[in-house]
């Protein structure tokens, strides 16, 4: 598999790979809305009690994946908008993980692979996963051309695979296992890291027999992580139905759902960047308040909070008030507050960059101390070629930039605008400071949009020739 | 520092709107952006940012100029500093009325022309002719197009271009024989009025007489030319760096190169007695120089790697022809003019055969 472009930005507060407990919060925010889904069909009533794993909300338009209660409480509706308020919140049972951890093989007789994907549903494993091309959530009825796992997670600062397998690796494997059983003859591509590493080694020594695991070791440059990026590298195209893609909590979420019918109430995400005092990561229940981990790990006066990673993901809002059931990451940076004096002329042993023009491309990369600064004035395309050089998707950005430029819509969608898996990378390296990721977001839209409504349109005209017919 | 941005602080409101001075933002701005990076922030993801800006990036091209201009002030004197401070003042007097009218600021790439063009000139030039020259350049070559990186040609060019055809015998007899002595002319102001600086040809121009001029002479730079094409030794120098901070493509001149020495060999094979050696072809005029810092413009070069090559392969080829073939004695200027022109039709030809390749992906 051959992979173009790429890049690591490096920064201050990369966390480091201890999985600290939260302590049990008082009350619990369950945002309504996620990069995905929105819950938006209730079903529980005000001040109801309800028990971990219940339902509370249903997506109609995401297959009804539900959104569950991640503990036992009390609802409150009207308390936060667009939240569901659980208040009173006892503590999960304690389980011992251990019981789990003897069964070595995923059981057989567990019923029929309808039966399972139901279950997966139902337990909250299923938002997990991810249809490859699209990054919408796939049909739990459908059949896959092919499955994508992966363990890698290359965007600063996201939670990582080893953090998340360290002690689970048998959890992993027969979450492999079940995921397997869910397809009739589709192949799994397991994306590992860097084949020298040691965590792939023990990965590759737990899977051994596994023969309808592929493996696939990608290289740890940024984004070859992205499914839709490795979709296309494996040629899975979208023409021949979907790719289901899975990251490691979703294997280790199928694995709790199909093993212990056990639904899935707590994530682990990294918590990192440059305004973090001790970056690592955390395990939290889903609407964890998020004022609580912000006032235990960020030390900024004035920070930036973003939910994901440093380079895709978007500003909690003031009305955030918990985490995510999708969140995987928070990255905290501190807001430009001092203009630096010449700062174009310094030497720039202090910076990285893309481009060669610092010192410190002379000597090591280092881990800068980066803010939200935009670090140089909006200027018109120079045609540098840097953001081409580092698009991993293959397609020219600085061309659909001077179509979109003009309003050229249509050229834009003939330059594939559409393969732009908007990983950000060209925004970040352009030396005009032009919001290259940002434009393509937005043709993307509105390039589904014209498609949508021209399919609608066909599909109006069909029925009105239908009943004059 | 503290000092200083309070006070832009405090004048930034009279150079703002309704301010007293409002048309003279661009100025304000420029100093102030020049003095301190900006203030804005990112509104989207990503999140942070590369720390190169474009002043950085022309501020790198710069750089790599002054051993051109170190080496022009020792072989050609003072007067080299007078061309400079008069090509800055007039080529931003048309930058700044520009940036005015369009109400943006004023462009960084304006900063390398500046410098550029006194480089291309020959050392005695008439001092209007130079303002006359980067004014045309500027205007002409880069202000009708809306302005740098929406030119079509390298501006620093375009005024030589025009100087070249308007006044050709102000521009073919104001070269000087550069300094022998050592310590060069570094204090001295020598123009085509004085005694010792005798008006000479340049070797491209001699070896249209069939007289060649050691190549090591041109090496060094110690011939007559233009203010900073003498030295090879020097383009290299800021050339390499230049390469090796990215700012310039090393395709576009390995290829420019490449193809200028293939032919010139082929020529050289085939009538030994009428065309000179590969080597001495390479140091002459303004071939490296042009190589080097012309080619190399992103703005007006094409800008995927495919194109480069082809870039690079037209000029080098022009350049070979019009030196050997017809009347003209240099042919880089127009060779990069030309190439200007097919770029933007190198890129088509590289964006569709790979537009066509992208149809059926994903
Ligand atoms: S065009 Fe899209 S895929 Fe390419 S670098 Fe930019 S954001 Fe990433
Ligand atoms: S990185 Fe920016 S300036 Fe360079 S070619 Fe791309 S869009 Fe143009």
């Amino acid at each position: 598999m051959r992979f173009k472009g790429g890049y690591n930005v490096l920064f201050q507060g990369k966390p480091d790979g201890a999985v600290q407990t939260m302590p049990e919060p008082e009350k619990l925010y369950l945002p309504l809305r996620s990069e995905r889904f929105h819950f938006s069909s209730l079903s529980v009533e005000e001040g109801q009690q309800v028990q971990a794993g219940d339902v509370l909300a249903t997506d109609p338009d995401n297959f009804d994946i539900p959104l569950l209660a991640p503990r036992a409480g009390r609802v409150r509706l009207e308390q936060a908008e667009n939240h569901i308020v659980l208040e009173s919140i006892e503590g999960l049972p304690e389980h011992a993980e251990l019981d789990g951890r003897e069964i070595l093989h995923a059981e057989q007789k567990a019923g029929t692979a309808a039966a399972k994907r139901e279950a997966l549903v139902r337990l909250g494993a299923w938002q997990f996963l991810y249809d490859a091309h699209t990054q919408a959530l796939p049909d739990p009825t459908g059949t896959p051309q092919a499955v994508i796992v992966s363990t890698v997670s290359l965007e600063p600062f996201l939670v990582r695979g080893d953090v998340l397998l360290h002690r689970r690796l048998l959890n992993f494997t027969r979450g492999l296992e079940h995921l397997q059983s869910l397809l009739e003859y589709q192949p799994i591509y397991f994306a590992i890291p860097d084949i020298r590493s040691e965590f792939a080694d023990l990965v590759r020594n737990h899977i051994r027999g596994y023969a309808w695991v592929k493996l696939l070791e990608i290289p740890l440059v940024y984004p070859y992580d992205d499914f839709a990026i490795l979709a296309r590298g494996l040629e899975l195209s979208s023409g021949n139905g979907p790719v289901w893609a899975v990251r490691t909590e979703g294997v280790l979420a199928i694995d709790q759902a199909l093993t212990l019918d056990r639904p899935c109430l707590t994530r682990t995400i990294a918590i990192g960047g440059t305004g973090v005092v001790s970056p690592s990561h955390i395990e939290v229940a889903p609407g964890y308040p998020l004022k609580a981990i912000t006032d235990k790990y960020v030390f900024e006066p004035n920070p930036r909070i973003i939910d994901g990673g440093i380079l895709t993901g978007k500003v909690f809002g003031d009305e955030a008030l918990g985490i995510g059931t999708e969140c995987r990451g928070i990255t905290v940076l501190p807001e430009l507050k001092e203009r630096e004096f010449l700062g174009f002329a310094r030497p720039g042993s202090d910076r990285g960059s893309f481009s060669a023009c610092f010192l410190s491309s002379l000597t090591h990369r280092i881990r800068e101390r980066l803010t939200t600064a935009m670090r140089g004035e909006l200027r018109p395309c120079v045609s540098c070629n840097f953001c081409e050089e580092v698009c991993p998707a293959g397609i020219s950005p600085h061309l659909i930039h001077k179509y979109l430029y003009r309003d050229l819509i249509e050229e834009a969608a003939q330059a594939r605008v559409d393969l732009c898996v908007e990983c950000g990378l060209c925004s970040y390296v352009c030396p005009s400071k032009i919001d290259l990721r940002a434009q393509f977001t937005e043709a993307r839209e509105l390039i589904e949009q014209d498609k949508r409504e021209a399919r609608e349109a066909k599909a109006r005209e069909e029925a009105v020739e239908e009943t004059s017919a | 520092m503290k000092v200083l941005l309070r006070l832009l602080d405090k004048v930034r409101p009279t150079f703002e709107d309704g301010g007293r001075l409002h048309l003279l933002h661009p100025a304000f701005e420029a100093i102030e952006h020049f003095l301190f990076s900006p203030s804005q922030t990112t509104i989207t993801a990503p999140h942070v940012r590369d720390p190169l800006d474009l002043k950085r990036f022309m501020s790198m091209a710069i750089i790599s100029l002054v051993p051109c201009i170190l080496a022009g002030l020792y072989f050609y004197g003072l007067r080299f500093i007078a061309i400079i401070v008069v090509s800055y003042a007039a080529g931003l007097t048309v930058e700044l009325i520009f940036a005015i009218a369009r109400k943006e600021g004023i462009n960084e790439g304006f900063f390398v022309t500046g410098i550029l063009f006194p480089l291309i000139m020959p050392p005695a030039v008439p001092l209007w002719m130079v303002a006359l020259g980067v004014a045309f350049g500027v205007f002409i070559g880069k202000e009708i197009f809306g302005g740098t990186g929406r030119n079509l040609f390298n501006p620093a060019l375009v005024g030589r271009c025009f100087l070249a055809l308007a006044y050709p015998a102000q521009m073919s007899g104001s070269w000087l024989a550069p300094a022998t002595e050592l310590g060069g002319r570094v204090l001295k102001y020598v123009d085509g009025s004085n005694l010792d600086a005798v008006t000479t040809a340049t070797p491209l121009a001699l070896a249209k007489q069939g007289e060649f001029v050691s190549t090591a002479h041109m090496f060094v730079g110690n011939v007559a030319g233009s203010i900073g094409e003498t030295s090879a030794i020097a383009i290299l120098a800021g050339g390499i760096f230049l390469l090796m901070t990215r700012v310039g493509s090393w395709r576009t001149v390995v290829s420019t190169l490449a193809s200028f020495a293939v032919l010139a060999a082929i020529l050289r094979h085939a009538q030994p007695d009428r065309f000179g050696p590969v080597l001495w072809h390479l140091c002459a005029g303004g071939l490296l120089f042009g190589a080097f810092f012309m080619t190399t413009d992103p703005v007006t070069g094409p800008v995927t790697n495919t194109g480069k090559w082809l870039y690079g392969a037209v000029i080098g080829a022009t350049t070979v022809l019009i030196r050997n073939f017809t009347g003209y004695v240099e042919g880089v200027t127009f060779a990069i003019l030309l190439g200007n022109i097919v770029a933007p039709i190198l890129d088509e030809a590289v964006f569709a055969v790979r537009l066509r390749r992208l149809r059926s992906e994903g």
